[in-house]
């Protein structure tokens, strides 16, 4: 027994089991199976050799992280027995590690790597810096434009295909829960779409219900309409509306300009919460809502900002002073209202940001002088400064005034240089005429100026979110201190916000009209809106169809249908949560005269807001994951209005065998899904769990 | 004890490592892309029996996959380094693989090469060196159902752009918003291929490339050819919104609503069908400029450059791409030979005879297409975006020219 206990002979035993099993299974396939084949027999006896290598190597090792463990222990002054306990614990764990090591992490620093050069199957990797990063992120060129657009796709399926998956998914689940003779019969039936949607065969079943003339969904749709006017206004109103979205949406994807309209949706949300804040008593649940969109603007904004300060040649300072002062005004408001935590994140998220800046100007662009490094380097330390100071220590007026000082010389700087003709003329003029109704009341022949103003422009939006964000971060760090003031800077700030919507909004159907013009006068359009100007010139015809798989117009609602129907497993989910809400709720709530909308809104939301939630972070991955469904239904016509991050990735690194560029890609996807699970549970107050 | 263990698990997995080195005798694997399961059996059966009987000691594997998975499965073998000794290719592939395949020139003497069609070397062949031996070829003309056509027994094949529009118009019909008769279908049953945009180029009479190398899509050429296919689409379609025609079950050609297309033999009726009567087999139109063209692909078996023993290799592909064998996969596997010397027994056959006229008349090998890869996705957008209206034809060519370029550049052929 003396010897069973030394760990060695332990071990030993371990691997003579695992490799007696190997024999013992080879000469059970030999029995049971004959060949003369030296092919077969040559690669039956390489495999044992490789698998017992492979159980030596994986004890060896494990022996080896077992030392280290242990090893670590003792440096921790753990005692004697202690130390073989964490011996035995990491030996075991090993297998896993060290397959971890090899399988993941060391493909994914590899790629990580490979991203930084521009690697091609068969060439010599060159180290190239953030060059990959460079031209995927500002759409430069054929690779970079094409990648914008995936991730414009991916999004839409996120945005678009995922809120319509959880309302299927829910309603399903609301059906199956009634309790009725032979449920779980339909049960099954909502279920089954799950296993078989991936399957080609399946999704080629799918490519004739979806052919646009004489496939079942089509037929079915126009007998529908046919049978009564309402239903025939409807389905011509569903054609239009897809049609002119995505219409719209395929211009944007292509980045063409869409004029004034930038400023209408930030100006419009703005308009909205600003005017909810004023409305009634000043509440907590109003304090969060502000706080809440303020601090997720403020950090797309940075990330933004720090971003187009890697990517965009050459580099501009005033990008790093500007994203800085927002990195600054959202530390001083965390550190404000004592949140320790989304301070620190603040902080280190400011700091990497500096960094990586640095690191491209001093270190990336080899071609900058030292003239021109000097802005960058003044501007990061006078964000940096004061940010690593507030790092030092507990939070203090001191760090307050030191933060509120380089918010002051990083914005004063920024007006210095940025508010002459470039801003202040393509920017701020526009924006002050719409807050007096100045363009709105022009004449529309009059579009010269409006051309001019934004060609292929520099206007930026990005500045107007900021604003909605600061001042709605105000309100919140205000939070009713000064109950009147705080009332009408609210509704002043939603009246001006209002004509900013609106204004431009007017401005925007003129831009689009004088664009239209032009590029009919030019004979052939350059202009990638004229999808939605087709789409809207004039109400669906008699005989129009929706046009699915062989239309931009429709490939990615077909997507999205396809992704519908086979959103059981989401409706497994709910139907758990649903049975899990206890029926007294309901009782009292009857009791109460709560009608049935009232009950969901109230009962059933909240209660199963888990299972929502769960479904909502798994749904948005996936969706931004989406490859086979594409790769299986795209034709030439729908390829470019199909294709998913995913499938870019796949074309670049597979087809093109671009190696480092389709790395890059791998990485700003793995960034823009934490980035997205971050926030969803950063602010998943709304979800209820009981405890 | 513990030393002992240690050096015992040492040497197992030193010789782990070595035995699979030396166990990794003289075999070959060879990977042909959607064999089928009488070609398989060929092969199994009577072609590596008698390959193995003149190479003894030597033991032969076929593997097979589909198209879907080829480029992952080839990028994981040149990344690792292990993978089939020969491997088949479609005809773009040799500029996309040209580094990672073996120079095959030092064991191919003049006598190996003289009995292939020379478009098909070509195709073989990369930075002046080729890298495999072609295997089959397959010829895609054009497809007219003369008995349906609008012009009767006057039907005559088109043979420029402004005849092949009228036919089309001639052909073409909608009802109610949808399509009940199209003129013209292309490989991809759909409206446009970057395969054939291509052919259109040369049978306008322009080229892909100038003689520095750089991309020709500025020609005059390469504007006849996309107008030419807007005219077409816009023939068929009068606008976007019409829906096309209805699901084809089986060869679109026999369905009786598509009066002519470029197809692959398999998506055509077998020849023995009596259709085949009706069918006028004729090259692509072309340009003011132009000479009729016939797009010829031309499948091969390439020796990727890992491979330790490429002569063995080459051996094999000499031995697989033999007059014998080539006859005989032409009536296992349909292969349509690339050596003139092994067509006797197709031209017996009536349809594989007037194709292979049309091939030998106008044929040209779809090759040196170089960054096929990065390429096809661009025409696609750039094409895709010109003929719905989206894109002018001077910025499309501009697009077309400027970004190739850079890709060209990207990809080495620049200097």
């Amino acid at each position: 027994m003396r010897i069973l206990q030394n760990r060695y002979v332990t071990i030993l035993w371990l691997a003579l089991a695992a490799i007696g099993s190997i024999l013992a299974a080879n000469a059970i396939a030999n029995l049971v199976v004959t060949t003369t084949s030296p092919v077969v027999t040559a690669e039956r006896y390489r495999a044992i050799i490789w698998s017992v290598g492979t159980i030596a190597f994986i004890i060896l090792g494990s022996v080896c992280v077992g030392h280290i463990g242990e090893a670590i222990a003792g440096w921790a002054k753990l005692s004697r027995a202690e130390q073989r306990k964490v011996f035995w614990g990491v030996t075991f764990a090993a297998p896993w590690i060290i397959g971890f090591v090899i399988f993941v992490l060391g493909p994914a620093l590899a790629s990580l790597y490979y991203s930084l050069t521009d690697y091609k199957l068969g060439e010599t990797p060159n180290f190239i810096g953030l060059e990959n990063y460079r031209i995927l992120l500002s759409g430069e060129g054929a690779h970079g434009r094409r990648f914008g657009q995936s991730m414009y796709n991916s999004f839409y399926y996120a945005l678009v295909g995922v809120p319509l998956q959880l309302i299927t998914a829910l309603a399903m689940a609301m059906l199956v829960n009634q309790a009725l003779r032979g449920m779980k019969l339909f049960r099954l039936i909502f279920y089954i779409p799950v296993i078989l949607a991936g399957g080609a065969a399946i999704l080629l079943a799918w490519r004739y219900m979806l052919a646009s003339n004489g496939g079942f969904i089509n037929v079915t749709l126009q007998a529908l309409a046919r049978s009564f006017f309402a239903t025939d206004f409807l389905y011509k109103g569903f054609i239009f509306g897809v049609e002119g979205f995505n219409g719209f949406y395929s211009g944007l994807a292509r980045g063409d300009q869409v004029g004034p309209l930038i400023y209408t949706l930030p100006a419009l949300i703005g308009a909205v919460l600003l005017f909810l804040s004023a409305r009634g008593d000043w509440e907590n649940s109003k304090r969060d809502r502000a706080w809440l969109v303020a601090e997720v603007i403020g950090m797309v904004l940075i990330f933004m900002l720090f971003v187009r300060a890697l990517i965009t040649t050459p580099v501009d300072w005033g990008m790093v002073l500007l994203a800085g002062s927002l990195a600054i005004a959202g530390i001083l408001l965390n550190g404000q209202r004592g949140k320790r935590g989304s301070l620190r994140a603040w902080q280190a998220f400011t700091l990497i940001g500096l960094l990586g800046v640095l690191l491209v100007i001093l270190l990336g662009d080899t071609t900058l002088s030292w003239e021109q490094r000097l802005p960058y380097i003044i501007g990061a330390a006078i964000i940096g400064v004061p940010v690593l100071f507030s790092m030092i220590g507990p939070w203090s007026r001191a760090k307050v005034y030191a933060l509120a000082g380089g918010l002051v010389i990083a914005v004063a700087v920024l007006f210095i240089r940025d508010f002459g003709a470039e801003f202040g003329q393509r920017t701020i003029v526009p924006v002050v005429k719409y807050v007096f109704l100045g363009t709105a009341l022009e004449p529309s022949a009059d579009l010269t100026w409006l051309l001019e103003s934004f060609p292929q422009s520099l206007a930026s939006a990005l500045w107007l979110w900021g604003a909605v964000a600061l001042l709605l971060g105000g309100l919140a760090i205000a939070n009713n201190r000064w109950p009147r003031a705080q009332r009408w800077v609210a509704i002043i700030g939603a009246v001006v916000f209002a004509l900013i919507a609106v204004g431009s909004f007017l401005d925007g159907v003129r831009y689009f009209q004088a664009i239209d013009a032009a590029s009919q006068a030019a004979g052939s359009p350059t202009y990638h809106f004229t999808l939605f100007r087709n789409a809207t010139a004039a109400w669906p015809g008699e005989n129009r169809v929706p046009l699915w798989l062989s239309s931009e117009l429709w490939s990615k609602p077909s997507l999205i249908l396809i992704t519908m129907w086979s959103s059981g497993a989401m409706m497994l989910i709910f139907l758990a949560a649903l049975k899990g809400v206890s029926q007294a709720l309901y009782e009292a709530a009857k009791v109460d005269g709560a009608n049935r909308t009232q009950r969901f809104f109230k009962i059933t939301l909240p209660m199963i807001s888990p299972a929502l939630f769960y479904n909502l972070v798994i749904a948005i991955i996936a969706a931004l994951q989406t490859f086979d469904t594409i790769y299986i239904l795209q034709t030439v016509d729908t390829v470019d209005s199909l294709q998913s991050a995913v499938f870019f990735l796949y074309t670049r690194t597979f087809r093109q065998l671009a190696i480092g560029q389709g790395s890059g890609v791998s990485w700003i996807l793995a960034g823009v899904i934490v980035l997205i699970t971050v926030i969803q549970f950063r602010y998943s107050k709304w979800v209820h769990y009981e405890v | 004890m513990k030393r002992v263990l240690l050096l015992a698990l040492l040497v197992v997995l030193a010789l782990s490592v070595a035995i699979p080195a030396f166990a990794q005798d003289e075999s070959l694997e060879i990977y042909i892309t959607d064999m089928n399961e009488a070609t398989m059996t060929w092969y199994n059966e009577v072609a590596i029996p008698a390959f193995q009987e003149t190479h003894p000691g030597v033991t032969v594997e076929m593997l097979t996959g589909g198209w879907g998975d080829f480029d992952a499965s080839v990028a994981g073998w040149i990344t690792t380094g292990e993978g089939p000794d020969i491997v088949y290719l479609g005809s773009e592939y040799a500029a996309t693989f040209c580094n990672l395949l073996t120079d095959v020139s030092p064991f191919l003497t003049e006598e190996d090469t003289a009995p292939f069609l020379p478009a098909a070397l070509e195709t073989v062949t990369c930075d002046g060196a080729p890298r495999g031996l072609p295997l089959l070829m397959s010829a895609r003309p054009i497809y007219y159902r003369a008995d349906l056509a609008a012009e009767g027994a006057d039907f005559v094949p088109p043979t420029t752009f402004e005849e092949a529009l009228a036919f089309v118009a001639a052909n073409s019909a909608v009802e109610n918003g949808a399509l009940t008769k199209m003129g013209f279908m292309d490989i991809g049953s759909s409206l446009f291929d970057s395969q054939e945009f291509i052919a259109y180029i040369w049978s306008a009479g322009g080229e892909l490339y100038n003689e520095d190398g750089t991309s020709a899509f500025d020609s005059d050429a390469t504007a006849q050819a996309l107008q030419y296919m807007y005219d077409r689409r816009r023939t068929i379609l009068p606008t976007e919104d019409t829906a096309g025609l209805p699901p084809i079950e089986g060869a679109a050609i026999a369905s009786g609503s598509v009066i002519s297309g470029i197809w692959a033999m398999w998506q055509l009726p077998p020849v023995s069908d009596p259709i085949w009567d009706n069918i006028t087999i004729a090259p692509y139109p072309a340009g003011p400029d132009g000479e009729q063209v016939v797009q010829v692909f031309v499948d091969w078996l390439s020796v990727p450059s890992y491979v330790e023993n490429p002569e063995l290799a080459m051996d094999f592909l000499k031995f697989i791409t033999s007059q014998e064998n080539a006859v005989t996969l032409s009536q296992v596997a349909g292969y349509t030979p690339v050596r003139p010397d092994a067509w006797e027994t197709l031209q017996a056959d009536p349809v594989w005879s007037r194709i292979l006229d049309v091939a030998a008349e106008y044929g040209r090998g779809f090759s040196d297409i170089r960054a096929s890869a990065e390429l096809r996705p661009l025409i696609v957008e750039q094409a895709t975006l010109f003929l719905t209206d989206q894109q002018s034809l001077e910025q499309t060519q501009q697009n077309l020219k400027e970004e190739y370029d850079l890709i060209l550049e990207e990809n080495g052929y620049l200097d």
